[in-house]
């Protein structure tokens, strides 16, 4: 036989026991040639192109699933960040669109349909000022637009009036959704250096630079890290590294397999796999566990951000070794409310937002689906994402905050969406003020990592 | 179908050419909203996506019982599977078999040999799972 019988069932055990799974085929459709000065006509345009290309999505993934036994937990699909097509409309009109997408996206039955976007981090446009402040209403109105603006990147510095104008994006979008845990806040992402090509909704877009139709695809696996640690036993750290490295190779390889072939059912090209470890809140799919498992009794204790930062550079020598389609995030996801272990050690008060700060320093994304207090300030929420921020364009990596002010909820209450959004702790928040700084407004200039030339 | 915009504009222009001299504004208008309505009542053309072929592996986990073996190789047989390799072993009570299967011979497509498997598998009270062999390859070959 050409395989190994202990081949075939670590293959078995892997998606059967250990939750292995692609997290998301993503497509990514151009909108750029959608736009008309009517906003009818645009609308439908953008209907019909999205209907075109994304009808046969779901059916197509879940042909590969069955051909290869391996489940896809999600389908969805991207656009270009609408600012960019639709620059010349007003606030009205890109609800409006929001409201076209979600009704498209529930005709092809997906759940998530990313790119209500903008990328400011240099300046704004007039059609980008009016798309964020159609933001709280587009997310409150709809059920599956996602939203993520880009305020600083290493190359511009940091759109420090972006900064103030998301936080305020993000109050008032917690205040309209409060019926429902402010759960607008968990569709809205704001990025310093964002990927352009990341499959991962909620950050999801389809970038400028990207061909007409693209579909990426994001693996997942923590489950199946922990178990190979866990089996692995009291190993030293570079032979700890060796098993991880092994373990995500294996998961990249099938998860671009999968993707080229939904890639080639849908006769488009297969862009990038995006080989973030990115848990869920099943028992077990966890990258908190993992931390555990290599050794720190709970996220939260010294030691934390070393063993995480170990965790996520094994993860990208194995990824790239396997795949020469590497992009997206690639890394550790660290969100709050979608890790069972998280959740637990932020209940436990072992994992504060501080801490959180400084993992994210070393893994991909940042403070991600985090639950503060509904009277946590708008300047205090910017004073996040530029500390956030400044991390991302400081090391020259993408760095980026969901954050929810809980709209009347304090520390000790939770906020619960079920699902793959899962429960969040609220989280403490430090009560210092750096109102001044942040009014201030203006950019904060791009450091010196940006002259490479 | 709905037409997309380009796909009404070659009509209109394809109506147009054909009128030659004749062509008016309603007499255009006319013809393009005819065959418009004719074109979107069609249903949507499906491309063939079926991707089915080359070789399966085959793998069955039960308590050892008589017949189990046989009943999945008449099963494979039944639907012109062609058993290419087959391996088993005892694992603590546990009956254990994994097989090679080409199926490019089958009329049947990937999906329904699994329900024909899955319908096998409640009979013997095993578990079968079929997964392209693919996947193995790109999981444990560099």
């Amino acid at each position: 036989m050409n395989y190994e019988f202990t081949e075939i069932l670590e293959t078995i055990k892997m998606t059967e026991i250990e939750h292995f799974d692609i997290r998301t085929v993503t497509l990514g459709i151009s909108l750029r040639d959608c736009v008309d000065r009517n906003i009818e006509i645009t609308k439908e345009r953008i209907y019909d192109k999205i209907l075109k290309y994304g009808k046969n999505h779901v059916k197509y993934a879940r042909e590969i699933e069955h051909k290869y036994g391996i489940s896809i937990a999600n389908k969805r699909v991207s656009i270009t960040p609408i600012s960019i097509p639709f620059d010349r409309f007003a606030e009205d009109d890109f609800v409006e669109i929001a409201k076209t997408l979600d009704k498209v996206a529930e005709e092809i039955g997906i759940d998530y349909i990313a790119g209500f976007s903008a990328l400011v981090q240099k300046g704004f446009t007039n059609g980008e000022r009016e798309m964020i402040k159609a933001i709280p209403r587009a997310l409150s109105e709809t059920k599956r637009v996602c939203s993520s603006v880009n305020i600083g990147s290493t190359k511009a510095g940091i759109n420090m009036d972006a900064v103030k104008m998301m936080s305020d994006a993000i109050k008032k979008t917690a205040e309209l959704t409060k019926d429902r845990d402010s759960i607008g806040c968990a569709k809205l992402v704001v990025f310093c250096n964002v990927p352009e090509d990341n499959p991962f909704v909620a950050g999801a877009f389809h970038g400028v630079s990207e061909p007409e139709i693209v579909l990426n695809v994001g693996i997942s696996g923590p489950g199946v890290v922990l178990d190979a640690i866990k089996s692995a036993g009291n190993v030293d750290l570079q032979q700890l590294s060796e098993v991880i490295k092994k373990t995500v190779f294996k998961i990249t390889r099938a998860g671009e397999l999968m993707g080229r072939k939904v890639a080639e059912m849908h006769g488009v090209p297969f862009g990038i796999v995006d080989i973030s470890l990115a848990p869920t809140p099943a028992p077990g799919d966890s990258i908190a566990d993992i931390l555990k498992a290599m050794g720190v009794e709970d996220v939260g204790a010294p030691g934390t951000t070393a063993a995480l930062a170990m965790l996520n550079d094994a993860v990208k020598k194995a990824g790239l070794m396997a795949s020469s389609s590497v992009g997206g995030m690639s890394g550790a996801f660290i969100p709050v409310s979608e890790d069972q272990g998280m959740i637990d050690a932020a209940i436990k008060g072992h994992l504060t937002i501080e801490k959180l700060e400084a993992m994210t320093a070393v893994c991909s994304v940042g403070l991600d689906m985090i639950a503060v207090p509904g009277d946590t300030t708008s300047e205090t929420i910017a004073g996040i994402i530029a500390d956030e921020s400044a991390i991302g364009i400081i090391n020259d990596k993408t760095t980026a905050v969901r954050i929810i002010p809980a709209h009347g909820k304090k520390v000790g209450e939770t906020v619960n969406y079920g699902g793959l959004l899962g429960v969040a702790p609220v989280m403490p928040v430090s009560k210092l003020r750096s109102d001044a700084f942040i009014l201030r407004g203006g950019r904060i200039p791009a450091p010196t990592r940006s002259l490479t030339n | 179908m709905r037409l997309t915009e380009e796909e009404i504009r070659a009509l209109t222009l394809s109506a147009m050419e054909q009128l030659g001299e004749r062509a008016t504004p309603e007499a255009v208008k006319k013809i393009v909203a005819a065959s418009a309505a004719e074109l979107e009542s069609k249903p949507d053309f499906e491309k063939s996506t079926k991707s089915s072929g080359g070789r399966i592996i085959l793998t069955s986990f039960g308590m050892n019982a008589p017949g189990v073996v046989a009943a999945i190789t008449t099963g494979l047989a039944k639907l012109s599977c062609n058993i290419e390799d087959i391996s088993q072993t005892l694992m603590g009570g546990y009956f254990t078999m994994i097989m090679v299967v080409d199926i490019s011979g089958s009329a049947k497509e990937l999906d329904e040999i699994q329900t024909e498997m899955n319908k096998i598998a409640e009979e013997l009270k095993v578990k079968i799972y079929i997964q392209h062999e693919e996947i193995f390859n790109k999981m444990h070959r560099i």
